[in-house]
């Protein structure tokens, strides 16, 4: 790429065109995120001044049985709905590009579960997972019986994690059918030349190009189904018997409902961490790859 | 005779048919049960269609609250929301993209940090620092942390990258100063990821729940997911008039998406492209 | 490179926080300017009909504008009727204006708690009782304003309030709140249900856990392998509701929650017990996934007629004559299934006004005397929002002589403890929550779950 020739006159106004994203980061999520990091040092409990407490915080959380729970619950979620959702997305975009017309309707179908609120999908889900609801009657009506979707522990981790891939896949599906569209014809048509089937084509020509925006997905579906709150917290609270307790959601009861803020934040700064270091292997497998 | 290719098209329709199924059915069972009456709701074995079609489920919740003033609300924050963002977080990207100054990766890296920490805990702090500018309570306290989203200007910067130089060399040859750059060349040109970007920022401000409740405490001043969830609050909800409710709630957004869909996708086309 | 670029995040790090530390402290500590003593103003009057403290006056009311809050929680006839209160109240005194909050329980205490964290709460304040010891703890809460109640004494306050009534809202020997509901809870049941069964509820109606085992599975419904109707259930649609329908089988047994140090007493026999009991009578009489309950609608599953015989308290009643319509003829209230019901137990809860600490004096007055005017009148709560003041005297009331099944609710109020209350309510009721849904839920034995659910406490209680 040709290097822009930079004056510093020119250089001021970079400086100002990014002014305001960083004025408004600086005091609307670096300010809030360093006192986070501050409290996760403190007791705090909400009501009373903060008291510096060192890391014990940090040593505590490695005793805490509900929390470690919440971690555990937190990977099932992670593992069982991101895998689902990069192949499923991807079988999507690979589908409704190769369809070419009509490929355009599927896409909106599918799509739409992405554009609807929390709120809404909670009360949708909660309705079709009832006893009697739609789920089950489709269930008993192809000789299966019903299943407890949100009641049994172990139903209601799947439960959510199908909620999950019905709002993620369709999100990662678009991201992947743009990078489709992206790679060029010619290079499909000189591995024709080269006698690829559909098969060895997904392989050696589409995936390996695709392998940047895959990274992506990873990276974005990880950290999105890391921080999933809203929809544990309105359909089922991390019941039953804490089975569906996520990080985001015990951090929350944690500093608003047990007022253990401080503790709270600590577990915050981890889950950060996590996010980060994860973000970091990325960028690093992308690199060594370029 | 049927061609290979149009056998490959047949299947195609049919798997794809599933999935689509999944993702519409849920949604429109939702609204098709929004207009049964409250027995025909939980009626075992369940029916397809509404036996008596009841509509009076709509007028009855939307006359419970005054959604009419809360829609409006939420169009308003949403919009003010989705408006800066274009603005800032494009302007933010042509900084990252096609200016060399000294910091440049470090900032970019620092925003892109941002996205990664929950507002669960951060809440507080951020919620001291809104008071401390004494905007609680004012649409202004909900719209401001929210108007540089730091996945838009990762999104408008990717996207930017990829404008030829050559373009921008020529206007400032031609005498163009920085601000005219953006506005009349660059802005024009990055339409399909600015329409991405603003599906994907009203879709997160519309659906915002947990800060306007913190914030807001005038009624007139609520989002529609806060009348939902005020409505749900109350003993003895019908059925029918949540998810008529809800169905109301996610019209909008629909609405937009279909309209705009079609350069949603575009515009993603070559922001995704770069990791 | 990395190494570079995390080094220098480091020391930008450093320096936000600094950006914290100083702003941090200053909006923590919230301001308490007190008001000046000698406020212009006119000497009020004690409320006419109204007799004791609850009169007021006697003091000089301020004459200037005066702005308070409050804020409540979302319940429709009660909303309506703190409304009309705040109206009177400022066409009473029209330099005061009340500004009114109306959010969900689960937002309020989400709001409630960032507000009160940050010195922004309101000046009135509506809370779950089991929740004031934490706050007490915390230091949010103004002690009563006694010059408002016509310069009456603690006792002549206590002395309006039946029984325990004041206990939960009790601390180091003064009053922090006053309860404007309190809730005794009872089982209600679907006569309906009673007829289809061919069961009489004159005589059926189940006295003891046992009856209730016979009854509930006779009033189960199933239906080609579904249950249509569950004769009886506990709650599960919130963990709060677990825990209010567990402590009085526990005490039933002769245990406690807690014991007199606070100390968890989960593992004890008398929890084991009445967990066990639980279990047993869900097994024959209840269904708990065949249910749309949540915690704003735990009545839903009674009211739609899945569930024959339920657990809930006497503000149903507005929800229950609504559907069910007058006379009252297909639904009643009797106390709880007891073990042995010449020694009835019984437990209740309550949802108390409280006054904001964190504000100028003379607002903290005027609070106490909207309080005041609030509960002067216990009748018409129970008209206008089906609310059972814990007041002396107010049996003998119209308006509770028609309140139906006002007899039970009072007889076990008499009976009742209250719902545990400690600084750690809400991680007792996760705990104990767990440890009910394991059982059911997963099929783990009682003791193994309150073993769990005791261990997990006890590092709680004891501020580990």
């Amino acid at each position: 790429m040709r290097k822009l020739h930079v004056s510093s006159r020119i250089n001021r106004w970079a400086y100002l065109f990014i002014l305001p994203t960083v004025l408004i980061l600086l005091v609307f999520r670096f300010i809030p995120m360093t006192a986070a990091g501050y409290l996760s040092l403190t007791n705090y409990d909400l009501f009373s001044r903060p008291k510096l407490i060192g890391i014990r915080n940090f040593i505590d959380l490695f005793h805490d049985a509900s929390f470690l729970q919440a971690v555990r619950v937190s990977f099932t979620y992670v593992i069982g709905s991101v895998i689902p959702v990069w192949i499923l997305s991807l079988l999507l975009a690979l589908m409704t590009v190769k369809l070419r017309r009509g490929g355009g309707v599927f896409r909106t179908l599918i799509f739409i579960p992405v554009v609807l609120a929390p709120v809404v999908v909670a009360v949708l889900w909660r309705f079709l997972y009832f006893e009697y609801g739609l789920v089950n009657e489709i269930l008993r009506f192809l000789g299966f019986s019903p299943v407890p979707w949100l009641t049994h522990p172990s139903t209601a981790i799947l439960a959510l994690i199908q909620i999950g891939i019905w709002r993620a896949s369709p999100y990662f599906m678009v991201i992947f059918t743009a990078g489709l569209q992206a790679i060029p014809e010619e290079f499909y048509e000189a591995g024709r030349m080269d006698g690829t089937n559909a098969v060895t084509e997904f392989f050696y020509i589409t995936l390996p190009i695709l392998k940047p925006i895959f990274l992506l997905v990873i990276v974005i579906s990880v950290i999105t189904a890391l921080k999933v709150f809203e929809i544990p917290q309105l359909m089922t609270d991390g019941g039953p018997a804490g089975a569906t307790e996520v990080i985001p959601l015990h951090i929350y009861k944690t500093g608003f409902v047990y007022f253990k803020m401080g503790r709270a934040a600590a577990m915050s700064i981890l889950l950060f961490l996590i996010m980060m270091v994860f973000s970091w292997i990325q960028v690093r497998l992308f690199s060594e790859n370029r | 005779m049927v061609s290979k290719k149009q056998r490959v098209r047949i299947l195609l329709f049919l798997f794809l048919f599933i999935p689509a199924l999944w993702a519409t059915v849920p949604i429109l069972w939702m609204v098709l049960s929004s207009f049964k009456t409250m027995e025909d709701i939980f009626r075992v074995p369940v029916r397809l269609l509404p036996d008596p079609f009841y509509w009076k489920a709509y007028p009855e919740a939307w006359g419970q609250r005054n959604f009419g003033l809360y829609f409006l609300n939420s169009c308003i924050i949403a919009l003010s929301i989705t408006i800066g963002n274009l603005l800032i977080c494009s302007l933010a990207a042509f900084s990252l993209a096609k200016y060399k100054f000294l910091g440049r990766n470090l900032l970019f890296l620092l925003i892109l940090s941002t996205l990664m920490l929950p507002l669960e805990v951060t809440m507080v702090p951020l919620f001291l620092v809104v008071k401390t500018l004494r905007w609680q309570n004012t649409f202004l306290g909900v719209i401001a942390p929210f108007l540089a989203d730091p996945f838009g200007v990762f999104l408008m910067r990717q996207y930017m990258l990829d404008l030829p130089n050559e373009l921008i060399e020529a206007a400032r040859i031609d005498g163009m100063d920085e601000i005219g750059i953006f506005f009349k060349i660059v802005l024009p040109l990055v339409q399909p990821a600015l329409t991405a970007l603003a599906i994907f920022i009203f879709r997160e401000s519309w659906n915002m729940y947990i800060w306007p409740l913190i914030i807001i405490t005038t009624e007139n001043l609520r989002p529609v997911t806060l009348g939902i969830a005020l409505f749900m609050s109350n003993y003895g909800t019908d059925w029918n008039q949540l998810l008529a409710i809800a169905t109301i709630a996610m019209v909008p957004m629909v609405v937009l998406f279909l309209s705009l869909q079609r350069y949603f996708v575009q515009g993603i086309v070559l922001s995704g492209i770069k990791g | 490179m990395m190494q570079k670029r995390s080094s220098s995040v480091f020391l930008n790090g450093i320096l936000f926080l600094l950006l914290a530390l100083v702003l941090l402290p200053g909006a923590m500590a919230g301001g308490q300017k007190e008001g000046s003593k000698e406020e212009p103003g006119v000497m009020l009057k004690p409320m006419e009909g109204v007799k004791g403290p609850f009169a007021g006056g006697g003091w000089t009311f301020p004459s200037r504008p005066i702005k308070i809050s409050i804020w409540w929680h979302e319940y429709a006839p009660f909303t309506k009727y703190v409304k009309e209160l705040a109206d009177r109240y400022q066409k009473l005194h029209p330099n005061v204006t009340i500004e009114q909050v109306v959010a969900s329980q689960a937002d309020l205490n989400q709001k409630l708690t960032v507000a009160l964290a940050s010195g922004t709460g309101p000046n009135i304040l509506d809370q779950d009782i089991s929740f004031f010891a934490a706050y007490y703890d915390k230091g949010v809460l103004e002690p009563i304003d006694l010059q408002v109640f016509g310069g009456a004494k603690l006792s002549d306050i206590q002395n309006e309030y039946i029984g325990k009534a004041l206990e939960g809202v009790t601390f180091g020997g003064n009053i922090y709140g006053l309860p404007y509901q309190a809730n005794s809870m009872s089982f209600v049941h679907n006569l309906k249900a009673y007829r289809e069964a061919g069961l009489d509820f004159a005589k059926d109606a189940p006295k003891t856990w046992e009856d209730l085992k016979k009854v509930g599975a006779k009033l189960k419904k199933v239906e080609g392998g579904r249950t249509v109707r569950k004769g009886f259930d506990f709650p599960y649609q919130s963990k709060r509701w677990q825990l209010q329908a567990l402590q009085p089988i526990i005490e039933q047994f002769g245990g406690t929650v807690l014991d007199e140090n606070k100390k968890s007493n989960l593992a004890k026999e008398p929890a084991i017990k009445a967990l066990e009991l639980w279990r047993d009578v869900t097994k024959v009489t209840g269904d708990p996934k065949y249910s749309l309950a949540t915690p704003s609608d735990p009545n839903v599953d009674f009211i739609d007629g899945r569930t024959a015989i339920w657990y809930t308290g006497p503000w149903a009643t507005n929800q229950l004559k609504e559907r069910f319509g007058q006379p009252y003829t297909d639904w009643a209230f009797t106390s709880i299934a007891q073990l042995d019901p010449s020694r009835p137990k019984t437990m209740m809860y309550g949802f108390t006004w409280g006054v904001n600490k964190d504000k100028p004096a003379i607002e903290k007055r005027i609070a106490w005397d909207f309080v005041r005017f609030m509960l002067a009148n216990p009748e018409e709560w129970i008209i206008k929002a089906s609310f059972i003041q814990p007041r002396k005297g107010l049996m003998e009331t119209k308006a509770a002589k028609e309140f139906p099944y006002i007899d039970v609710h009072l007889k076990d109020i008499e009976t009742a403890s209250w719902y545990v209350r400690s600084v750690h309510t809400n991680e007792i009721v996760e705990n104990v929550g767990r440890a009910i849904e394991m059982v059911i839920f997963q099929g783990i034995e009682p003791r193994e779950a309150l073993k769990a659910a005791d261990a997990e406490l006890s590092k709680i209680l004891d501020g580990k």
